[in-house]
């Protein structure tokens, strides 16, 4: 125990003092935060300010379109009636016009919608851009709201009373914790939950390399010789990967620590208002701290091994996609999670360990799992681990020894065995 | 009481077999020369002793007593695998290390500080390891290996790639440490540095034994039949019936003498023709005696 304390305090030392702990530790919640406030304020501004045109063989229907249109005051739209060449007809002289317009970036877009005699109502947005999901969907309410008010009216009901019958309700969000309701704000639970997952992955996936790393670094430097004359190799492994873990685990506090105060002080309060306001409970923050050791602890002694029978740093960035196959399948799932999240395949994604610490945390974004699965992660995980271990202390056993080529598989295969 | 004593020991990589039922001992105080052409097996020998790689079969014993971690205290190793942390200052490694073999840090630096003065390299120990010399580097993994004291010293090439200066200083502290009592096992494929410090060897040609035991002892199983011999006049007596083979470097002659050739013959006839400055009969070097062993295969 006594080596292995000193070791993990070497590699620590060694590490916090270095320049790349300065810098990730500053920059990494300042790039962070820029790119999540950055993409909440495009999320906000996504479809606002369009210059579109409704063209419409009826007239009043067009109208009727562009006061829908107008009463979202999100949208800061300006909407143009389109008149076409001949009263009460679409051409496709009209529409070549449109065109033109778009083209000459006169306006953003134009909603084309045909009104035939007999027949379904059929409606195109033809635009500049094609993923404005935001302009497709205000425009497919204002219409389908314009047709539902003429045909109402049509019926007989008076347009006052449609106004009231047709005012939306907007829906205030309410979540039911142990037989409670807790206010609560689901994009920002979602941002919240997003921005740890996301912190999480790159912590345990830059920690879990580092150890790679530092292990190719010693084998480079030909010190593994000295050190074996006086540590076991599972004292020295055990050491490098407390002291790398300890690495992290500071960065976290100091990470947590500067939030805290930040969160606390005027401009923080200020800031983190309305949708932007966190919603981290004790629980998450204890479960982001065992989250993060587990999942770093499986990535480090996956690398440790892996970078025991490599020789450079660059083979070893040729195996980091390794680590990013899980972070690539968990946020595949992330439409299903947050609206899902006790869906049979999201349990199962966050029960399976390379997955757990991300799909766990992204899944306490849309609510906080049963105690029983966040028990059976962790216990999953420990599994995971030891079974990793038991390869990796054997590849790095004999792999730091070997020098001068990269080890193949039937090499790595008798390694074991000789263990 | 041997300080090491291999039995029978073999080692196997695969097909090839690193050792081969290798047996010596070494007893305590002594200077033990393990020699080898490279490849030879000394390695993998020394790896062994200290609990780096296991034995396939055979025995090996530290102080007495069958191998266990715990004598690695009274053990320092100089690899020939040597290495150090670049980044890491040269007080704070040889600390780290002193830890390592049960040091605690105030008295591990106060001997790193002592040792670096006695080595003179005091005015770098604050500086980090990458901005130091290869040979000053040489010189700190040597004070890793010796700070704690220990009873073994075994240094695997341990002067390869020194300069003479430092080649001799860190000769002349293993020769102090001698004198101190120490057991020093050292291996090299230089056999001309193993013949004025080892009392004994063992000398291994491809994973086997070829001879074993005390330096004077083996010389003396060999015949003096080789003359130096220095001069200045006449070369003529090269042609002596006493010589089998001879080289004249002008004026310096190096002669390998017949089965029964008269070393006193043919200094009468050098002097009858030439003035002779020196004349000596030596005996064979080991490296002589290892090539003759092992019947001319040696790769060294």
């Amino acid at each position: 125990m006594h080596n292995i304390l000193l070791i993990a305090k070497r590699e620590y030392l060694e590490q916090v003092r270095g320049r790349t702990f300065l810098i990730t530790t500053i920059l990494l919640p300042a790039i962070f935060a820029g790119v999540f406030y950055l993409s909440f304020l495009s999320g906000k501004s996504s479809g606002v300010g369009k210059h579109i045109a409704v063209a419409c063989g009826d007239a009043k229907l067009a109208g009727e379109i562009r006061t829908e249109i107008l009463a979202d005051p999100e949208a800061k739209a300006t909407v143009d009636v389109f008149t076409p060449e001949m009263d009460g007809m679409l051409m496709d002289s009209d529409k070549a016009k449109l065109i033109a317009e778009v083209d000459e970036k006169k306006i953003d877009g134009f909603l084309w919608v045909d009104v035939p005699a007999n027949g379904p109502i059929q409606a195109t947005y033809e635009a500049q851009t094609s993923g404005d999901f935001v302009t497709s969907e205000r425009l497919q309410s204002a219409l389908n709201h314009a047709l539902l008010r003429g045909r109402l009216v049509q019926d007989g009901i008076s347009a006052s009373a449609v106004d009231g019958l047709m005012k939306d309700v907007k829906i205030d969000t309410q979540q039911v914790k142990s037989g409670k309701e807790v206010k609560s704000n689901a994009l920002s639970s979602f941002y919240s939950a997003y921005v740890m997952a996301l912190l999480l992955t790159m912590t345990t996936m830059i920690y879990g390399l580092n150890v790679g790393r530092s292990v190719i670094q010693e084998k480079a430097s030909r010190i593994f010789e000295v050190m074996l004359s006086t540590a076991k190799a599972s004292h020295m492994l055990s050491g490098k990967l407390l002291g790398v873990g300890a690495v992290g685990l500071s960065q976290i506090g100091i990470w947590v620590a500067a939030g805290a105060v930040f969160a606390g002080s005027a401009f923080g309060m200020q800031l983190l208002s309305g949708n932007l306001k966190i919603h981290i409970s004790p629980l998450q923050v204890t479960l982001f701290a065992v989250y993060f050791l587990l999942g770093y602890t499986l990535n480090a002694a996956l690398f440790a091994g892996l970078g025991a029978t490599l020789e450079t740093e660059q083979e070893l960035q040729q195996y980091s996609p390794l680590a990013a196959v899980p972070v690539w399948l968990s946020f595949s799932m992330i439409l299903l999670i947050s609206t899902n999240p006790n869906s049979p395949w999201v349990v199962a994604a966050s029960l399976f360990p390379p997955c757990t610490p991300i799909v766990m945390f992204l899944r306490m974004g849309s609510q906080m799992p049963p105690m029983w699965q966040i028990g059976a992660s962790v216990a999953l995980m420990l599994l995971a681990i030891w079974a990793v271990l038991w390869f990796s202390t054997r590849l790095y056993r004999i792999g730091i020894l070997m020098y001068g080529k990269r080890a193949t598989l039937p090499e790595m295969m008798r390694w074991l065995r000789y263990s | 009481m041997p300080v090491v004593e291999l039995a029978e020991v073999t080692k196997a990589y695969q097909d090839k077999v690193a050792v081969n039922r290798l047996s010596f001992r070494i007893e305590p105080g002594q200077m033990f020369g393990l020699l080898g052409p490279n490849g030879s097996g000394k390695t993998s020998s020394i790896r062994m002793m200290i609990g780096i790689t296991a034995p396939d079969s055979g025995a090996i014993t530290l102080f007495d007593k069958p191998f266990t971690r715990d004598s690695l205290t009274r053990v320092g190793y100089l690899p020939e695998e040597r290495g150090l942390y670049k980044k890491m200052k040269v007080l704070d490694q040889l600390v780290f290390m002193g830890g390592l073999r049960g040091l605690a840090a105030g008295e591990a630096q106060k001997r790193a500080v002592a040792w670096a003065k006695r080595l003179d390299i005091a005015q770098s120990i604050l500086k980090k390891t990458e901005e130091l010399s290869k040979g000053m580097q040489q010189k700190i993994q040597f004070i890793a290996a010796l700070m704690h004291e220990p009873e073994l010293i075994i240094m695997d090439e341990p002067f390869s790639g020194l300069d003479p200066v430092n080649a001799t200083l860190l000769q002349d502290t293993l020769l102090e440490l001698k004198a101190q009592g120490k057991t020093i096992l050292f291996s090299t494929h230089r056999m001309d540095q193993v013949e004025k410090l080892c009392d004994s060897i063992a000398l291994i040609h491809q994973g086997n034994l070829v001879l074993s035991g005390r330096v004077r002892e083996i010389k003396g199983r060999y015949k003096r039949d080789r003359v130096v011999i220095e001069f200045e006049g006449d070369a003529g007596f090269l042609e002596s019936s006493e010589i089998a083979e001879a080289k004249n470097y002008s004026g310096h002659a190096e002669i390998k003498l017949k089965e029964n050739g008269d070393a006193q013959k043919l200094l009468a006839e050098a002097s009858a023709k030439a003035t002779i400055y020196r004349f000596e009969l030596v005996e064979p070097s080991l490296e002589e005696i290892f090539i003759q062993s092992v019947g001319g295969k040696a790769d060294a």
